[in-house]
């Protein structure tokens, strides 16, 4: 590789789904076969990409790009242990949901829009992942919202119209605040690069009503996204979008790019020692813990699948931003590696969803019922997912949810292990019964609208192999916590970098 | 002198030949139009290398002749003007057969761009009148050129142009009355805080605020911005209102005695207020496509008309570079959207809103092409829009105006509703077409031109804010 | 000086009638007459200030006479052209 180009490595990540996707609006609806080429070409081209970078950060190498943008604020691009770990997440999670997108979609209209937004959506995800500054991290932020919203409308009935008007109202309020707190912020202290430590602490001594002003606006803004409560409103509207469109919105893309946005508010620029100063983590800490009792009690009462899976995201990502409001080291790597861990998790589910849906029509819980036996392959992920999610090991959610307890412990916040439990047990309430019916429920009716797919497999194999694949992961993930590897460990160095300072 | 003369004499002895050879009108025009902007270009380029210039034309004494002047910002402006105009002198030639555009489009656009471009370089109060009744006229007569609907709202513009102008004069007249000169740097700093000369500021801002359809002036300006061919809507909302906000910025800033600044932001924060807001309502209320586009216009003066409210208040330079930044963004938004709207109404149709269901789907080009310009009016980074509004928060924060930073936020969802209501519908599924469906291309590309450029904008925020010499 | 204050109240008198015709309408006709009985007022006024004692053996302000001259084919112009959109107005309605 050479050192030029290495310079360019965090632009060329963006670029590599960027160009693609430009490239992908503008084909004509039959050329499926380079479509498919371009897409996949993006994908390998961004995975090999991202493993470079991961093998140069590992060593301790930083990528830094900058272009001029607003005056004292320009456009950075660089890698850090915490935007791999994003970046990492998203480009696997995109190979997956783009070979699956492109079986679901397969012989649906307007595939060429789908495919070209699909791809500009990950470009924005991975560039928040990588952006350097707040007012990076807010560009991409605003990309994301106008790359998602064709999505969700994809589909253009009056349903998916709706969502997407409510989609936009929450999420552009949400980018406005953050726009406010930004700027407010960069008025302050300028916009320099994220740190370790946050760069607010010489600010302290001079007032810190703005500071908490500006702590606010940021955690509003991105709170809508992270769908925390009650700015969580959009979430559960926006299942009507295609299958593949809710996997990544849920797993990746939207829900992530708030929870992850908080990490680095949290962490980066205020800094763990100017948020304890200003009290500002006790309003996040209550209002994580409410939603994710609200998001597990609401998720109990959905009768359709793909809303419960949604309300069951509203109270998983919370974990994440409970995690980060902890503001221990331990807590942290929770929040980190559940960031990874929900994001496999819920993508797996999403697509066994999106399987009974293409192959049997099945949309509500009740028609679940003895499905096990037609789908194995389907429901053995589906399962897998939801014990994930409950936290039962083996399956990787209970790693994450392990670290959070002992986080809530070492700060000295049993309630916190309460709610863990207490929401542990809501979630089984809500899924095993789902598991139940998978596997021990009696068939009472045909299935509502049988599809031949496939006559080696249950279903598409482009339906079947990311759920495979991302079932793997999680069982990989969970079983090998411990080795160099896996997120956990990962999330340890990042934790270590970001706690370094106060030793 | 020579670029600038040429800049100005070019489009109108053009005009006049067009007058009098319309068989060559239209390559005329196109001629004119091709070279402005090169020469505004040039002309630039002097401006940067050699500072500000000027001229007393015909050689005269400052108290009788005709005063220019070009700083960065007349240049900046001369561009944009040029710029604008070259582009919607293609799209009408891409469009005029099918539209059926009068030959008088040619003349009467070179005209336009004759008495801007004079506008932007005179600094003398009385030929500022000439230029704004002659801005006025040509833009009623372009107006007219979409045909019989057209005349009740070109006339109703006329008579509140005309209006306008009057008040101006008046106003202009009572200053003389008091100095004896109409100069504008022969004037500046002369000016006492008395009661006459508030009446003729008074009505020399009433004049301004007009033509520069500032809210509750504005009402002649959506029947009239709606009515007119796409063409014309495009240069009237990008550059035309834009003129007298020109004027009304100097007037106050150079002319005016500083104890007359507090009142006078009083009086256009109020108009900005009404302006966001109810022309933002106004845009999300209206069944007409081109109305809400016009309607977007009046609420998007309001950002000028608040940016100027601050400078007078608390000169500071992020409100000066906010004020520019929106004119320059919102020209080039509004350029693309009357343009995109225009098409997506003439090969649909239809004038209604409603009429767009599915336009993503038979008319994607235009349609993007709006729905970037409307990012840009939105506000969202890294268009020009959004640099603009950055220059205008941090202003905000920085004079602790919390309550306008609410109002701030509550035109720019106003302003995502009536963009977004668009995409929205765009987006619902589309009515089959008809066979012989066939929208043009090459109209929808000229439209997608300007609004890729104001995304393009904030990459060159630091060049733009060295020329506006403002820094943040 | 008695008969420079009756001009120029004539002037302001100008002004405000037709501000009052203008403010009243409906009609279009009415409004553009209003008009140009304002614009009347103010070539008066301007006609009016550039008056100057004859003692002092100043000649009057020829600047603001030609100022009036201009702005006169200015309103002349503006007049014509309000008159034929008018017209076509009103034979089209027929």
């Amino acid at each position: 590789m050479q050192a030029w180009l290495l310079d360019y490595l965090p632009l060329l990540i963006v670029l590599s789904s960027l160009l693609p996707g430009l490239l992908i609006f503008t084909l004509k609806e039959q050329q499926v076969a380079l479509r498919t080429f371009l897409n996949l070409l993006g994908v390998t081209l961004k995975l090999v990409l991202v493993f470079l970078m991961w093998q140069g950060v590992k060593e301790g190498e930083s990528y830094y790009y900058r272009i001029a943008f607003l005056p004292g604020a320009d456009l950075i691009l660089q890698a850090d242990a915490l935007s791999l770990l994003f970046v990492v997440l998203s480009s696997v999670l995109w190979l997956a949901t783009t070979i699956y997108a492109i079986g679901y979609l397969e012989h649906s209209p307007l595939r060429s829009r789908f495919f070209g937004y699909f791809s500009l959506c990950v470009s924005a995800t991975v560039g928040l992942a990588l952006a350097g500054n707040l007012v990076t991290f807010l560009l991409f932020y605003e990309l994301l919202t106008l790359a998602t919203f064709p999505l969700v409308v994809h589909r253009g009935t009056p349903q998916s119209l709706a969502a997407g008007r409510r989609y936009l109202a929450y999420t552009l309020s949400g980018g406005l605040l953050l726009m406010l707190g930004v700027s407010l912020l960069h008025l302050l202290a300028g916009s320099p690069d994220f740190t370790p430590g946050g760069y607010l602490a010489p600010l302290l001594a001079s007032g810190s009503i703005l500071l908490q002003v500006a702590f606010a606006l940021l955690i509003a803004g991105l709170g809508v996204k992270a769908a925390l409560f009650p700015l969580h409103g959009w979430l559960p509207q926006a299942m009507v979008a295609p299958a593949p469109v809710s996997a990544l919105l849920h797993a990746v893309a939207v829900v992530k790019a708030g929870a992850f946005g908080i990490v680095r508010v949290v962490y980066d620029v205020f800094g763990v020692e100017v948020v304890r100063a200003l009290d500002l983590a006790w309003p996040l800490l209550f209002l994580a813990a409410f939603t994710i009792l609200f998001g597990s009690w609401r998720a109990l009462a959905q009768q359709d699948l793909k809303k419960r899976l949604a309300y069951s995201t509203i109270s998983q990502v919370s974990y994440i931003t409970l995690g980060v409001a902890l503001l221990g080291p331990l807590a942290a790597v929770g929040a980190l590696v559940h960031l990874v861990h929900q994001g496999v998790m819920k993508i797996t589910l999403f697509f066994c969803a999106g399987n009974y849906a293409e192959t049997l029509g099945i949309h509500k819980i009740r028609e679940l019922n003895g499905v096990g036996r037609q789908m194995p392959m389907t429901s053995l992920a589906f399962t897998i997912g939801a014990l994930g999610m409950i936290g039962i090991p083996p399956a990787a959610g209970f790693i994450s949810k392990w670290y959070l307890g002992l986080g809530a412990a070492e700060v000295a916040q049993p309630w916190v292990i309460l709610v863990f439990v207490l929401s542990g047990l809501l979630n089984a309430c809500y899924f095993l019964p789902v598991v139940y019916r998978i596997w021990f429920g009696v068939q009472y009716s045909a299935w509502p609208s049988p599809q031949r797919l496939s006559s080696r497999f249950e279903t598409h194999w482009m339906l079947l192999a990311p759920s495979m694949f991302t079932l793997g992961l999680i069982l990989l993930m969970g079983l090998f916590a411990s080795t160099e590897l896996s997120p956990l460990s990962w999330s340890e160095l990042i934790v270590e970098r970001e706690f370094s300072f106060d030793d | 002198m020579f670029p600038a003369l040429l800049l100005v004499t070019l489009p109108l002895s053009a005009a006049l030949l067009m007058l009098l050879w319309p068989r060559f009108a239209r390559s005329l025009h196109v001629t004119v139009a091709l070279l402005s902007v090169p020469l505004a270009g040039y002309f630039l380029q002097q401006i940067l290398l050699h500072g500000e210039q000027q001229w007393l034309l015909g050689g005269w004494s400052p108290l009788l002749a005709i005063r220019w002047q070009a700083d960065s910002l007349s240049a900046l402006l001369l561009l944009l003007s040029a710029l604008l105009h070259l582009l919607v002198s293609g799209y009408a030639l891409a469009v005029q057969a099918r539209d059926r555009l009068p030959a008088a489009f040619w003349p009467l656009s070179s005209l336009l761009l004759a008495s801007l471009q004079a506008l932007w370089l005179a600094r003398d109060l009385f030929n500022w009148y000439v230029c704004l009744e002659l801005l006025g006229m040509v833009a009623v007569a372009l107006v007219t050129l979409s045909g019989d609907k057209a005349l009740k709202p070109a006339l109703n513009y006329l008579l509140f142009s005309l209006f306008a102008s009057l008040c101006y004069l008046l106003g202009v007249a009572l200053l003389y009355a008091g100095y004896g000169a109409l100069d504008l740097p022969l004037l500046a700093g002369q000016l006492e805080a008395n009661r006459l000369n508030a009446m003729a500021l008074l009505l020399i801002t009433l004049g301004l605020m007009l033509k520069a359809a500032c809210w509750p002036l504005h009402i002649w300006l959506p029947a009239a911005h709606a009515a007119a061919p796409a063409a014309v809507s495009a240069l009237l909302s990008a550059l035309v209102v834009k003129g007298p906000l020109f004027i009304l910025y100097l007037v106050w800033t150079e002319l005016a005695p500083q104890a007359f600044w507090l009142p006078a932001s009083y009086l256009f924060a109020l108009a900005a207020l009404g302006a966001l807001l109810f022309g933002g309502i106004a845009a999300l209320r209206t069944p007409y496509g081109k109305s809400l586009v016009a309607y977007s216009t009046v609420a998007q003066l309001g950002y000028a008309t608040l940016a100027l409210a601050f400078v007078l208040r608390f000169n500071l330079p992020e409100f000066v570079a906010a004020l520019w930044l929106f004119v320059l963004a919102h020209a080039l938004a509004k350029a693309a959207s009357f343009l995109a709207m225009g098409e997506l109404q003439q090969t649909l149709g239809s004038k209604q809103v409603s009429a767009l269901k599915g336009a993503s789907q038979t008319m994607p080009l235009a349609m993007f092409a709006f729905a970037v310009a409307g990012g840009s009016l939105i506000g969202l980074p890294p268009s020009g829009g959004f640099l603009a509004k950055w220059a205008l928060l941090l202003g905000l924060w920085q004079s602790q105006q919390y309550f306008w930073l609410l109002v701030l936020a509550v035109a720019t969802l106003l302003a995502a509703a009536y963009v977004f209501r668009v995409v929205v519908l765009a987006f619902d599924r589309a009515e089959p077409t008809a066979p012989d469906f066939a929208p043009q291309r090459l109209p929808q590309y000229l439209a997608l031109l300007p609004a890729l450029a104001v995304w393009a904008m904030a990459l060159f925020s630091m060049p733009l804010l060295t020329l506006l010499k403002q820094e943040l | 000086m008695l008969s420079f204050y009756l001009y120029l109240g004539t002037a302001v008198l100008l002004v405000g009638i037709g501000g009052l015709g203008l403010w009243r309408g409906p009609e279009l006709l009415r409004r553009i007459l209003a008009l140009n009985v304002i614009g009347a007022g103010i070539f008066m006024l301007m006609v009016t200030l550039a008056y100057r004692p004859v003692m002092q053996g100043e000649p009057a302000d020829s600047v603001l006479h030609a100022l009036v001259l201009t702005g006169l084919v200015v309103a002349v112009s503006a007049t014509a052209f309000a008159l034929a959109l008018l017209g076509r107005l009103l034979t089209r309605a027929d």
